[in-house]
């Protein structure tokens, strides 16, 4: 509510937009102000990255950032990190487990968990508060409304995950003008800063993901060639490596949510370290376990190894050699670890490009999006050419994925395809959408499934339906059937079996409306209360003071209406009737106030006249 | 509208790559939804005019895909299971080309990537010149030999995407 006392700044601009990335481990916010782009305080204490970290409390309040991440060892159910690592996911999927000491709800669908003071929240709804509290600090930081952003998802992304993010900032109550993938994001902060052409790596550690990106940069156009990458590396995997070894050395087998929150937290706090230092320590329930950088370096190899399988496929997939490449840009604060640098240079047979800071080039380069897609002046300097990362098919016979969109396609794209009926007489055709690269749709990424339904009867093979697969500038997909003899036509954005839908969406803003409503009210009543003591104070110091003005029925009528008044203070919820009862209470007390004012100019005049002598 | 229409080209196999990107990095400044501002109805047609663009360009790029769009623009369309096997491969070729997804199966199940790399070498050399032969066929409007080729080229690149997947596979 900070905004509301402040005085709107005529110069400053109205509505404006920002780049927020929205990370694994830190999220931040930026704008372009007088044409360059910077990070803006995202944190209490106005520091540029906020810890990814929500604690949800007893009194169903939130609480975002470091604070939250200082209760997290305290409160390892309640206090989400990485919430990223769940987005777009379901319950059986992921490795859901081993990200932390959550305790989930059960039930089918989307991730809920399971946390203090209220509903359980899903992942979508945690990072709403994310960008909630990145909107109201930019909100204060520009005292004006933010209500349009660029939004960064890692490349690899797939559709699922960025509805989910989309969904996000929804509900933070953004526009979301774009879904950029992080690493373009990157190339684009270097690419205008630095006016490289030519073919560039972007090379993305962040603490949950990895992205590799391979970009041409020519004549303004930002091609993406290729992406790859992994959306469950990162690194806290290396923290979680440490933790492994030193669960290992003390013959922890089954450690409690609290020693698992306070092992990763000292395992990061190590692995910064050892940055700068060859060795360390991590004091772990008094005692000490000492970490070399060898050690680390070697823990940490195999997880390297599997970023190198991904970089080679990428370079593979643009048609080009790693020789080709002309630089290599560093992201995301996993790049600091020097076993990472190395590697990166070993692989791309030069070193890497790290003049931006790796933890702020993302939220840079979605600040310079959000300003190219709005702001008119600006409209012919650069266009961004993004790919979809993840080959979009259907099911077929047996079992099948065909893919009618191959990965790394260039976005906007449409694709069309007829599939005939196979049976006499049949009436309907499932649609089943799926994504990703193997053979058979179990080991894909299972979309959305719809049923084409209405198909006149015709012998088996009559029935052509054309399905059209179109992907937006965002990389999210939207599909249609139609059946070709009669027209009959159905299509559907495709909403993930794992996402929300939008009628959950929707119930979940009106929710927060009604909490910003429920906050309103609160707070006018708290304002009302504070009137109200304020003049049961007056009322009372008065009658101290200058209650021989009143006759005995008066001021016994008078304190009468101050007692009522307390108690209404006490008890009363609605603002307004508290509100009324103040008026009526000083409405009363209107001849006694004119008497003691009477009496204090006489006083006065007194004191003038004794002065005067 | 052709691909080569999007481009203000005349249909041909041979085409001069970098041109024809330059062009497409206009036509992508000039039409993508990006700029189309923010009514609904320009922003959509702005996102059709793109993903033609997008189609278009994948298919012209690439020689191989090129020579059978130009096939295609003849009357013979290659591209579906189905239409192709209306195609008469000679029978030495296809016992030829069996023999060889037969030894890949088994370089396959030994996990050896450099002999599959060997046999590819061999096979995308062997796509080359029958591509080669498509394209001179096609240059002189020889409809039926261009289809004999290209009817080859696509089982050698049904090989070659064998050996991908199988490097995918092994990657990760």
């Amino acid at each position: 509510m900070k905004g509301y006392l402040q005085i709107h700044d005529p110069l400053k601009p109205k509505g404006s937009v920002v780049g927020i990335d929205l990370g694994t481990t830190n999220s931040l916010v930026a704008a372009v102000i007088d044409g360059k782009a910077r990070c803006l305080p995202a944190d209490e204490g106005d520091g540029l990255l906020l810890p990814s970290v929500v604690h949800y409390a007893d009194n169903g309040s939130v609480v975002v950032g470091k604070y939250a991440a200082q209760l997290l060892p305290q409160f390892p159910h309640d206090t989400i990190k990485s919430v990223k690592r769940f987005m777009g996911k379901s319950l059986g999927d992921v490795e859901t487990k081993k990200l932390g000491a959550y305790q989930f709800a059960t039930g089918k669908g989307v991730v809920r968990f399971q946390v203090k003071g209220g509903q359980p929240v899903t992942p979508i709804e945690v990072s709403g508060e994310i960008l909630r509290q990145l909107k109201r600090k930019a909100e204060s930081y520009f005292a004006g409304k933010v209500e349009q952003a660029v939004i960064t998802v890692p490349a690899y992304f797939d559709d699922a995950q960025r509805q989910a993010t989309r969904d996000a900032g929804r509900l933070a109550g953004l526009e979301v003008l774009r879904l950029l993938n992080e690493p373009t994001a990157a190339a684009l902060a270097y690419g205008l800063d630095k006016g490289v052409q030519g073919v560039y790596a972007v090379y993305d550690l962040g603490g949950g993901t990895f992205d590799i990106s391979i970009l041409e940069l020519i004549d303004g156009v930002f091609q993406v060639k290729s992406v790859g990458g992994d959306s469950a590396l990162g690194g806290d995997d290396f923290d979680r490596a440490i933790v492994q070894k030193l669960m290992t050395a003390r013959g922890i087998s089954e450690p409690t949510p609290q020693q698992v929150a306070s092992m990763l937290q000292l395992a990061q706090g190590a692995k910064e370290r050892l940055t700068d230092s060859e060795t360390t320590t991590l004091d772990f329930e008094g005692t000490p376990f000492p970490v070399s950088r060898a050690d680390f370096n070697e823990w940490i190899s195999s997880l390297l190894a599997k970023t190198g399988a991904s970089v080679r496929r990428a370079i593979k997939d643009a048609g080009l050699t790693v020789e080709q490449v002309k630089g290599v840009v560093l992201v995301g604060g996993s790049t600091r670890v020097p076993a990472v640098r190395s590697y990166v240079a070993e692989l791309f047979g030069k070193p890497a490009l790290a003049d931006i800071d790796p933890d702020q080039v993302v939220a840079l380069g979605a600040a310079i999006q959000a300003d190219l897609l709005t702001n008119e002046a600006r409209k012919d300097e650069v266009l961004l050419l993004d790919v979809i990362p993840l080959s979009l098919g259907l099911e077929t016979m047996g079992g099948v994925a065909e893919k009618l969109i191959p990965r790394n396609s260039a976005i906007p794209i449409a694709q069309a395809q007829v599939f005939t009926t196979f049976q006499d007489g049949q009436t309907g055709m499932d649609i089943h959408v799926v994504q990703g690269e193997r053979e058979l749709v179990a080991d894909n990424r299972s979309l959305a499934r719809f049923r084409l339904a209405g198909i006149p009867p015709m012998a088996a093979g009559m029935g052509r339906v054309q399905v059209i697969f179109r992907v937006d500038a965002d990389g999210i997909l939207s599909v249609a059937a139609k059946e070709e003899t009669t027209g009959l036509e159905q299509k559907i954005t495709v909403k993930p079996s794992h996402g929300l839908t939008d009628e959950e969406i929707e119930q979940m803003l009106l929710d927060s409306i009604d909490h910003a409503e429920d906050d309103m009210q609160r707070r006018m009543l708290a304002e009302q209360r504070v009137e109200a003591e304020r003049l049961l104070m007056d009322g009372a110091k008065q009658l101290k003071e200058n209650g021989d003005l009143l006759s005995a029925d008066e001021r016994k009528s008078f304190e009468q209406q101050l007692t009522r008044l307390a108690q209404i203070t006490r008890t009363e919820t609605d603002h307004e009737a508290l509100k009324a009862a103040i008026t009526e209470v000083d409405g009363l007390a209107r001849p006694f106030v004119e008497r003691i004012m009477d009496r204090a100019i006489g006083k006065a005049a007194v004191g003038h006249r004794m002065e005067d002598f | 509208m052709t691909h080569f229409d999007l481009f203000n080209l005349a249909p041909s196999v041979d085409l001069d790559v970098a041109a024809l990107e330059t062009q497409h990095r206009k036509l992508a400044m000039e039409w993508h939804p990006d700029r189309a501002g923010s009514d609904h109805h320009a922003r959509r047609l702005a996102a059709e005019k793109s993903a033609a663009l997008n189609d278009a360009i994948k298919v012209l790029k690439d020689p191989v895909r090129r020579a059978f769009y130009v096939l295609e623009l003849k009357g013979v369309k290659l591209d579906s299971d189905q239409s192709a096997a209306r195609v008469k491969m000679p029978m030495d070729f296809l016992e030829e080309i069996m023999e060889q997804r037969e030894a890949l199966d088994a370089v396959k199940a030994t996990r050896k990537l450099d002999v599959a790399h060997v046999m590819a070498v061999k096979i995308r050399d062997a796509r080359d010149k029958t591509l080669e032969q498509a394209q001179r066929a096609l240059r002189r409007d020889d409809v039926p030999a261009a289809t004999t080729a290209l009817g080859r080229v696509r089982y050698y690149t049904r090989f070659l995407e064998e050996v991908d997947a199988f490097e995918e596979e092994l990657l990760s």
